[in-house]
C-alpha cells in the first residue's frame, strides 16, 4: 500500500469501520462486493491521482464491526447514509461493485442526494429475466474464483490476490465475509424486487460498467439497469469477467475516468 | 437397555457413474430427481414400512425414523407420514423421531400439531427428537445457514410451550412470530413426548443437551470420541447439579446379521452401496456444512479440540476399507455369535442405555433384511438384554434422565 494511503477506523452508528483512504481531489466511494475491500489495489490507485478515493468496509467485512441489526442490504443503505452524513460526504461520486453496485443503487434509490454521479460495475440487485444469478453459497471460494474472472492469466495483481495460501487470520476473515455475505443476500437471493420500479426516480447520471463474459450475473442485468435508471449508459467491457475492476484495471480506469470528472 | 431399528430406507437404483456425472459429483442436493421412479418408490415405501411393522413381532422396542432432503440415501422426506402410519399399524414399540429439522420450518406450530397426531394416534408412543439438520436440509429449503441454530433453539421453545402452556398465547420471537398459538389438539403423553437429541457430537449441541436432561444419540461416532464428546455432557450437567447416566446416551451403529459369518460379510456389503457414501464419493463440504452453518466460538473451538479425531470420518465412514470398518468395530456384521460378542465389547466402552441398532441399507436386499430381522429377534436382542443388565445400561424409560 503506497505511503499516501492511510488505514483508519471510523465509527458510524456507534461501529468503528475500517476505511481506506488516498489521493487527492474531490471525494470518490468506492464500495467493494462481497469478498470485501481486498485491499488498495491497481485500480484504485490510479483512480487516487484524480480524487480523494474511500474505500471504506463494509460493516461485518474485513474487521469492521457490524451493529447487531444490521442484516438486510436495505439495512446496509441505511448504515451508508449516516456514513455519508459523518464524513461529510453526501453528493459524493460513487463507484459500487458487484454486491456494492447492488447497495449503490438501494442507497439512490431511496436518498436522492447521497449521490452526485453513480458507477455501477456487474451489480447484484435485479432479477435476470432470462439467466440467472450463480448461487455463490453451494460453491467453494475456489470455484467462485475461477467463475469470477474471464481469464485469469489477464488479471496484474493475480499473484498478490490469490498466489499465498491464506494465513489462518486471512482464512477466519473470509469465512466472516463469507457470512456476512450469506446475511444480506440470503432471500431473495442476490436482488430486491423492489428496486427496479424505484431506480426510477434516479437523477444522478450513471454508467454501468459490464464485462460480457460476466459468469456471476449475467450481462443481460447490465440492461436491465440501464432501463429502470433514467438516462443511464451502459459500457460492456469484451473477454472481460465479472471484477473489471481487477481483471482489467486500466480499461476500467479509462472508462471509469471518462465519465466520473 | 432400549433396543431400536433404524434404516434410512435409501433409494437404490441409480450407479456411481450417475453420482460422478451430477453438479460437484454430489449425492445429495443436487443429484437430479429425474433418476427417480415412483413406480419403484413405491414398492420401497412399502417394505420399508413392512420391515419396521415386522420389528414389532421380533421385539424391538422401537422402530427409529430419520428425515432427510433432496437425496436418494434416505426416502424419509416427509418422515412425520410414516411415523403416522405406524402410529396405527404397530401398537407396542415406541416410534422414534430422529429427528424432525427444526430450523427449517417456518411453521414450528404445524409440526407441534402433527407430533401431537403421532403421539394420540399410537396411545403414547412419540419419542419426539430434534435435529438442525445437515447444510443440504438448510440449502433444499432455503433456510439461512446462519441462523441454523438460533432457528432451531427457538423452534424448539416455542414447541415445548405450544405443549405445556395452555393457549392461548402469543409469541413475539426473533425468527418466529405468532399472534395466537392454540393448537387444539395437544400431545398424549403429559407433561409432553420424550426429546432425545440424535447427533455427530457438536459440543454447542451437548451443552444443550446436557442442560436440557435430553438423551444424547450418537451417530456411528468413533468410540474414544464418543468418549470424550460424553465427557463434555457429563462436565455440564453437573453445573446443572445432576449426575448422567446410560439413560442420557444413545448409540448408533450398522447391525447386520445373517446365519453365517460368510454371508453376513457378503451381504454387509450392500451398506456401502447406494447409501451416505454411494460410490465412495465425498460431499462437497459447501454442502453439508455452507457457510455460517458451524459455529466458530473460540470456546467451542477448544472442546472441539478436546474431541478425538475420527479415522474413518475424513471422506465419511464408508471411505474407508471394508476390512478396517469391520476390524474397529464401526460396522457390526456377522452370524448372531460374532454380532453379540463384538456388540459386549462396544456396549462396555461405549455405555448406551439406547441402542440404535442399523439393521440394512445400501443394496441390502429386502429378503436378507427379513432374515436379518429374525435372527435379531431369535437371537441377538434376547442376548444384548442380559449384556444389558449385566452392564447396568439403564434406558430412559427405566430411569427418567
Amino acid at each position: 500500500m503506497p505511503a499516501s494511503v492511510h488505514e483508519a477506523f471510523v465509527t458510524v452508528g456507534g461501529a468503528q469501520i475500517r476505511l481506506l483512504k488516498g489521493g487527492a481531489g474531490a471525494p470518490l466511494l468506492v464500495l467493494h462486493g462481497m469478498e470485501g475491500s481486498l485491499g488498495w489495489r491497481r485500480y484504485a490507485q490510479a483512480l487516487a491521482d484524480h480524487f480523494t478515493v474511500y474505500l471504506p468496509s463494509h460493516p461485518g467485512f474485513d474487521g469492521s464491526e457490524r451493529p447487531v441489526w444490521l442484516q438486510s442490504v436495505f439495512d446496509l443503505a441505511c448504515f451508508y447514509t449516516w456514513f455519508l452524513e459523518t464524513q461529510g460526504l453526501e453528493g459524493v461520486r460513487v463507484i459500487g461493485c458487484a454486491l456494492g453496485g447492488w447497495l449503490v443503487a438501494e442507497i439512490a434509490a431511496t436518498t436522492r442526494h447521497a449521490f452526485s454521479k453513480m458507477l455501477l460495475v456487474d451489480a447484484a440487485g435485479i432479477k435476470p429475466q432470462a439467466g440467472e444469478i450463480t448461487d455463490l453459497f453451494i460453491l467453494s471460494p475456489a470455484q467462485i474464483r475461477d467463475l469470477t474472472f474471464y481469464d485469469a492469466s489477464q488479471v496484474p495483481e493475480y499473484a498478490q490476490l490469490y498466489g499465498h495460501d491464506p494465513s489462518p487470520a486471512e482464512r477466519e476473515q473470509a469465512i466472516q465475509n463469507r457470512e456476512m455475505a450469506v446475511r444480506l443476500t440470503w432471500k431473495p437471493y442476490m436482488h430486491d424486487p423492489r428496486l427496479p420500479p424505484l431506480l426510477a426516480r434516479v437523477t444522478a447520471p450513471t454508467r454501468i460498467v459490464w464485462g460480457r463474459q460476466d459468469k456471476i450475473i449475467p450481462v443481460e442485468c447490465g440492461t436491465l439497469y440501464q432501463q429502470a435508471i433514467p438516462g443511464a449508459d451502459l459500457v460492456v467491457l469484451e473477454q472481460c469477467g465479472h471484477a473489471s475492476h481487477l481483471e482489467k484495471p486500466d480499461e476500467f480506469v479509462r472508462v471509469a475516468l471518462d465519465f466520473l470528472p | 437397555m432400549f433396543l431400536m431399528r433404524f434404516t434410512e430406507r435409501a433409494y437404490v437404483n441409480y450407479t456411481v457413474e450417475d453420482v460422478k456425472n451430477s453438479p460437484n459429483s454430489a449425492v445429495r442436493l443436487t443429484f437430479s430427481n429425474s433418476h427417480f421412479d415412483p413406480q419403484l418408490g413405491a414398492d420401497l415405501y412399502n417394505a420399508y414400512l413392512d420391515e419396521y411393522e415386522y420389528c414389532e413381532e421380533v421385539g424391538f422396542d422401537g422402530l427409529m425414523l430419520n428425515e432427510h432432503h433432496n437425496t436418494p440415501t434416505c426416502m424419509g422426506a416427509t418422515m412425520n407420514l410414516e411415523a403416522a402410519i405406524l402410529a396405527r399399524t404397530t401398537h407396542k414399540p415406541k416410534i422414534v423421531l430422529l429427528g424432525n429439522p427444526l430450523p427449517i420450518f417456518d411453521n414450528p406450530i404445524r409440526l407441534a400439531e402433527e407430533l401431537a397426531e403421532i403421539d394420540m394416534i399410537s396411545r403414547g408412543r412419540l419419542v419426539s427428537g430434534f435435529v438442525r439438520g445437515t447444510g443440504v436440509e438448510s440449502l433444499a429449503t432455503n433456510t439461512n445457514p446462519l441462523y441454523n441454530r438460533e432457528r432451531f433453539e427457538e423452534a424448539h421453545d416455542l414447541i415445548l410451550k405450544t405443549w405445556t402452556t395452555p393457549g392461548p398465547f402469543r409469541w413475539e420471537g426473533t425468527h418466529y412470530h405468532f399472534r395466537v398459538v392454540n393448537p387444539f389438539e395437544t400431545p398424549f403423553q403429559k407433561p409432553h413426548p420424550p426429546v432425545w437429541i440424535p447427533g455427530t457430537g457438536s459440543p454447542e449441541t451437548l451443552e444443550w443437551c446436557a442442560q436440557h436432561h435430553y438423551p444424547f444419540v450418537f451417530l456411528e461416532t468413533d468410540p474414544d470420541a464418543t468418549v470424550d464428546m460424553k465427557a463434555i455432557y457429563t462436565d455440564t450437567a453437573r453445573t446443572y447439579g445432576y449426575e448422567p447416566g446410560p439413560e442420557h446416551f444413545g448409540y448408533l451403529v450398522r447391525i447386520h446379521v445373517q446365519d453365517t459369518d460368510d454371508y453376513a460379510k457378503e451381504v454387509g456389503k450392500g451398506y456401502l452401496v447406494g447409501n451416505v457414501g454411494v460410490g465412495r464419493l465425498p460431499m462437497p463440504p459447501d454442502y453439508m456444512f455452507p457457510v455460517g452453518y458451524s459455529g466458530r466460538d473460540p470456546k467451542y473451538l477448544a472442546l472441539r479440540e478436546r474431541i478425538r479425531s475420527d479415522p474413518f470420518r475424513v471422506g465419511g465412514l464408508d471411505a474407508a476399507g471394508y476390512e478396517a470398518i469391520l476390524a474397529a468395530n464401526r460396522m457390526i456384521i456377522g452370524s448372531p455369535d460374532t454380532v453379540i460378542r463384538k456388540l459386549r465389547e462396544v456396549l462396555a466402552r461405549v455405555r448406551p442405555g439406547i441402542l440404535a441398532v442399523w439393521t440394512n441399507d445400501g443394496s441390502i436386499s429386502h429378503k436378507d433384511t427379513m432374515r436379518c430381522l429374525e435372527l435379531m429377534g431369535q437371537e441377538v436382542l434376547p442376548a444384548l438384554r442380559e449384556i444389558g443388565t449385566e452392564l447396568e445400561l439403564t434406558d430412559p424409560f427405566q430411569k427418567t434422565p
